[in-house]
């Protein structure tokens, strides 16, 4: 395993990312990690998308009230990133945390290019982002993502991208706007070097090709 | 290109006024505001961090002073998308004038002041629609400080406390607002903002002012040319 591989970001824990659109299986499986890495011995932190104590009540808010255009929404998100970036994610990482991410740079690519921006904005907005040592892609076609979202509580009207106007029909939206974030996905598996999994499988099954990964990782002594 | 570089093409006129606190420009743009106003011209008014989405959360994170210079720039971004997109865009379609106390050069000089890349605040902000105008109150940050001490203390972010470039607010607030008007100069070439010497007295600057903005008017065909 190539040294240089890894710790991009320069800091002495790991940078963690699980990727993947609504109802895909990623908290479940950053959980699970969770416990695994705690069990090796590691510290280990995990933080999700959106839940900055700044910004994050703000982003429900104006959600619930419909108030966001796709540049508010847009930069919302990149400022409930970087408020966590600087309070927790960085000093976890500068600690030697294992740190877990539930949704990353990655899922504000998708979200705003298919809200209308231009892809090279948002790259440049997220450009002081540390880069992750690995990528975890849970991988699910739409309609398998369909009947879990209906099974666990129903179609939210940002997740089936109302807010944009692709139809009145909220089972029609959800199905194109899911279908655009996963085309979104996938043109960035290879630029950003994601492992891809298949998210139809088991959880079991997908833990454990996450912990094998990760695994090694940590076998190498990379946390010093 | 991005829309921040090219003319916006549409029927109203924007027309911006920027500086360092207690520069005048907030006199000066009122002023201009009435005027336009007695000439019967639809004119609005908008300010820097007065969105209903997101400046009472600033302002509070402000107080406590909870915000990273990267935060601080988000979160006057969101505020400025959100003026632009309710008010600013749709006034200007309408065939307004809109005066802009503040624009994105404020967050230009700021940022950066704050240094956070200069590229990356230009960058985010590319979604802006470009002015027609815009004045720039040049006054040195010494003068500042006695203006706004006038009636309070300088608060924790307008003296760049957050940089820590000294313990002593007044102190901090004349080196943070040089740097702030150390990036303002050097926009004047860069995007032309038209430069009033803010030791003029009000009557001088505002005739000044009006001169110019009458000039587009007629241009725009605003005002017909008598």
């Amino acid at each position: 395993m190539p040294e240089n591989k890894y710790k991009k970001h320069g800091y002495d824990g790991l940078l963690i990312v699980v990727e993947g659109t609504d109802g895909s299986g990623k908290s479940t499986q950053v959980n699970l990690l969770k416990k695994y890495v705690e069990n090796e011995g590691y510290g280990c932190m995990l933080s999700e998308w959106k839940t900055s104590r700044l910004i994050s009540d703000v982003i429900n808010e104006a959600k619930d009230r419909n108030l966001l255009n796709a540049t508010t929404f847009s930069l919302l998100y990149a400022a409930d990133y970087a408020d966590r970036l600087e309070n927790t994610i960085i000093p976890a990482l500068k600690a030697g945390f294992v740190v877990i991410l539930d949704r990353y740079i990655y899922t504000a690519y998708v979200r705003d290019s298919v809200r209308g921006h231009d892809i090279d904005w948002v790259k440049k907005l997220y450009d002081f982002a540390p880069t992750p040592d690995l990528v975890f892609y849970l991988k699910m076609p739409v309609h398998k993502l369909l009947k879990r979202m209906i099974g666990t509580g129903g179609l939210d009207y940002f997740e089936s991208g109302r807010d944009i106007g692709i139809s009145t029909d909220i089972y029609n939206s959800f199905e194109i706007y899911q279908n655009r974030c996963l085309a979104e996905y996938s043109k960035l598996e290879e630029e950003y070097n994601f492992i891809t999994l298949d998210g139809t499988l088991s959880r079991t099954t997908i833990h454990n090709q996450i912990k094998e990964k990760v695994g090694e990782i940590l076998a190498s002594g990379i946390i010093k | 290109m991005a829309r921040f570089l090219r003319d916006h093409n549409l029927k109203g006129v924007l027309i911006c006024a920027e500086g360092i606190d207690g520069s005048g420009k907030s006199t000066q743009i009122d002023l201009l505001y009435s005027w336009l106003k007695e000439m019967k011209q639809d004119v609005i008014l908008t300010q820097w961090n007065s969105s209903d989405l997101i400046s009472e959360t600033t302002k509070k994170a402000k107080k406590k002073n909870l915000l990273s210079p990267r935060t601080f720039s988000l979160l006057h971004a969101v505020d400025f998308a959100d003026r632009l997109e309710k008010t600013i865009i749709p006034a200007m379609k309408a065939g307004f004038i809109v005066l802009a106390d503040r624009y994105v050069y404020t967050a230009f000089a700021r940022d950066v002041a704050r240094m956070v890349d200069h590229k990356w605040v230009r960058n985010m902000y590319s979604f802006a629609i470009k002015p027609d105008m815009v004045f720039y109150f040049d006054v040195t940050s010494k003068i500042s400080l006695d203006r706004i001490c006038q009636n309070r203390q300088p608060k924790f972010y307008e003296a760049g406390m957050d940089l820590k470039l000294s313990n002593n607010p007044y102190k901090s607030y004349v080196i943070f607002q040089n740097r702030v008007n150390e990036e303002y100069k050097k926009m004047v070439d860069e995007y032309g903002l038209i430069r009033i010497d803010a030791t003029d007295n009000i009557h001088q600057k505002q005739m000044l002012m009006r001169e110019q903005v009458m000039k587009i008017l007629k241009q725009r065909g605003f005002i017909k040319n008598a």
